[in-house]
């Protein structure tokens, strides 16, 4: 084989895994929202892409550099997530999971349209950081902005994971999401719980639309769907509920898409990802790391 | 005239397709794949028509038999997980479909012209309706005649032991396997009588719209699909059918005076209509009331 060309290879599966840290986050955000309230929320990567798009509005309205934009995103994407819970959940019964899911189906269209209605669908430039900056590394080129999003990624993974093991928020998340009738008995507000899970996988998501802005450099509304399937497949791969999971599963989902797209081209390229999830189903259905039997 | 006989045929295929949810549905499974099934019938129904000469409704019933197999084949690994899980596995299957579709090309030239699909182009010509001098409102007569056969036979499997199999897988399923019911023959039949349906319903869309392209079976048609029966109510298939009719007649079409904020207006009401009747426009509450309202009528009529 070419060397060449090999060279080539390594580079794009290395691309990959570092825009897989979007997937992750993302991934995180779907897990975590099921492990607490057993839902699937599909409006999360359109609510993180609004989200994306208000830190933009915010930085047009007041000048600010451009590393304010992530924080803003984090910002409007946790006010996005209590907003999501408080018209998709609150209201409606949590014994019916169908209505929950439509509920969700709609939020995902009006965060969809909310967006185009007022950019006009014109996809908008996100700005990147240390887009300019390149390291080599041996034969390798790593580029600048895509190591600025991983390395805020997993920042925020490290966060995440003191925030859900350290602290008595994470520890009452957790209760909840193993025993939800128990940890009422010791008196956790499921309530409380359900609202701040929310907030935090909002913020979380804000800052994965952010990153997926500034790794594509740009943002438009049509990122929303192949983010929600990009999403969930790196939820079930990773195993529902299992936080480590999402992370390794999307940096192998996101190293996979860039080689697939690299030898076979780009509309062939989630037709191999469609097909890794079904190997993964068939062999191996509870995921990478499986919770212990008897749950779905 | 036609603008509104346009839009009826619209509503019977979107029925088919709903209900080939519906089915799935009833046993507790959410399935994203119906979109999938829809555009292989459409593929299947177009192709035998345009290329082979087929009659219509030969290929309507060749594309729901192909629709059927491969929703039965793709039952057996994707049930053995449910839940989220299900909703992820059948979503990526419908885009794998979608995605096969723009990338397959099988082409007869037929005199200056080249028939036949053709990769990310999709699929032009299907004229077999104007070819064969069907006017406007016999296309709708056609598509309703469908359309009520198949509701029939569902609101028949409704009322036999077939339908309480179905919702008893759905209601709870180890209670149902508890009394010997077999769960996983129960669901892949399901899935099997939603494949033959939505390939149906997707064998009629290819001929009335005669274009179609691998865009137009995306995931957003997927959760369509299974929007009209949740948003409708599972008691009955009358609730698919009037939730198409709230979809398709007042969200999109009736609400086209709002220009662009009709689409925003969309999203918002389907959040709307969750939260005030979560179990579906018409549950079986309100199916109840209705009947207590028209046999008092009935009682005082009489006496």
């Amino acid at each position: 084989m070419d060397l060449l060309y090999l060279i080539d290879t390594i580079q794009s599966i290395a691309d990959g895994v570092l825009f897989g840290t979007t997937y992750a986050l993302l991934g995180i955000g779907f897990t975590l929202i099921f492990g607490v309230m057993h839902k699937i929320n599909l409006s999360y990567a359109a609510a993180s892409i609004g989200a994306a798009y208000a830190s933009l509005l915010i930085l047009s309205v007041i000048k600010a550099p451009a590393i304010v934009v992530f924080l803003m995103a984090a910002v409007a994407g946790g006010a996005v997530g209590g907003f999501v819970y408080l018209v998709g959940f609150k209201f409606i019964p949590l014994a019916n999971p169908l209505a929950t899911l439509m509920s969700t189906v709609g939020l995902l269209l009006l965060i969809d349209e909310i967006i185009v209605h007022t950019t006009a669908g014109v996809p908008l430039n996100y700005p990147a950081l240390f887009s300019d900056v390149i390291v080599p590394i041996g034969p390798f080129n790593l580029r600048g902005d895509l190591m600025f999003v991983f390395v805020l990624g997993c920042v925020c993974m490290v966060v995440l994971l003191l925030l859900l093991y350290r602290t008595r928020l994470g520890l009452a998340t957790r209760a909840v999401s193993q025993q939800p009738v128990a940890s009422e008995l010791c008196g956790i507000s499921i309530t409380r719980v359900n609202v701040l899970t929310f907030v935090i996988t909002g913020i979380v998501g804000g800052i994965a639309g952010a990153m997926t802005g500034a790794a594509i450099g740009m943002l438009s509304p049509l990122l929303s769907l192949p983010l929600t399937v990009k999403g969930l497949i790196v939820t079930v791969i990773g195993g529902l509920g299992s936080i480590p999971g999402a992370i390794i599963a999307g940096l192998v989902v996101g190293g996979l898409e860039n080689l697939f797209q690299f030898l076979r081209g780009v509309s062939e390229r989630d037709l191999y990802i469609m097909l890794l999830l079904f190997v993964f189903l068939v062999f191996r259905p509870s995921g990478i790391f499986s919770l212990p039997a008897g749950r779905d | 005239m036609d603008f509104y006989l346009g839009l009826i045929q619209i509503i019977g295929v979107h029925t088919l397709l709903g209900l080939s949810a519906y089915c799935v549905l009833l046993t507790g499974q959410v399935s994203l794949a119906q979109a999938g099934f829809f555009a292989i019938g459409a593929y299947v129904a177009g192709m035998l028509t345009v290329l082979a000469h087929w009659p219509l409704i030969f290929a309507l019933m060749a594309s729901g038999v192909v629709a059927g197999a491969i929703a039965c084949a793709v039952g057996f690994p994707a049930l053995r997980v449910k839940g989220l899980m299900l909703v992820v596995a059948t979503a990526a299957f419908g885009e794998a479909v979608r995605l096969f579709f723009f990338n397959f090309t099988y082409q007869v030239s037929r005199g200056a012209i080249q028939l036949g699909p053709h990769g990310g182009e999709g699929f032009r010509q299907i004229r077999y309706f104007p070819e064969n001098g069907w006017s406007t409102l016999d296309v709708v007569l056609f598509i309703w005649t469908v359309v009520a056969l198949v509701m029939a036979v569902l609101w028949w499997m409704d009322r036999s032991r077939a339908g309480a199999v179905l919702r008893a897988v759905g209601e709870d399923e180890i209670a149902a396997q508890s009394v010997g019911i077999n769960i996983t023959a129960v669901k892949v039949s399901a899935m099997t009588i939603g494949g033959v349906i939505a390939g149906i319903g997707g064998g009629i869309f290819a001929h009335y719209t005669t274009h179609i392209e691998h865009i137009q079976f995306g995931i957003v048609l997927a959760t369509f699909a299974i929007a009209y029966p949740i948003l409708g109510g599972l008691s009955n298939v009358f609730g698919t059918v009037l939730a198409v009719i709230f979809i398709q007649g007042l969200l999109i079409e009736g609400l086209r005076f709002m220009g662009d904020w009709r689409n925003l207006l969309f999203g918002g009401l389907i959040v709307l209509a969750m939260n005030v009747r979560p179990r579906g426009l018409l549950d079986a509450g309100t199916l109840l009331t209705l009947k207590r309202l028209f046999s008092r009528n009935r009682e005082r009529s009489g006496a």
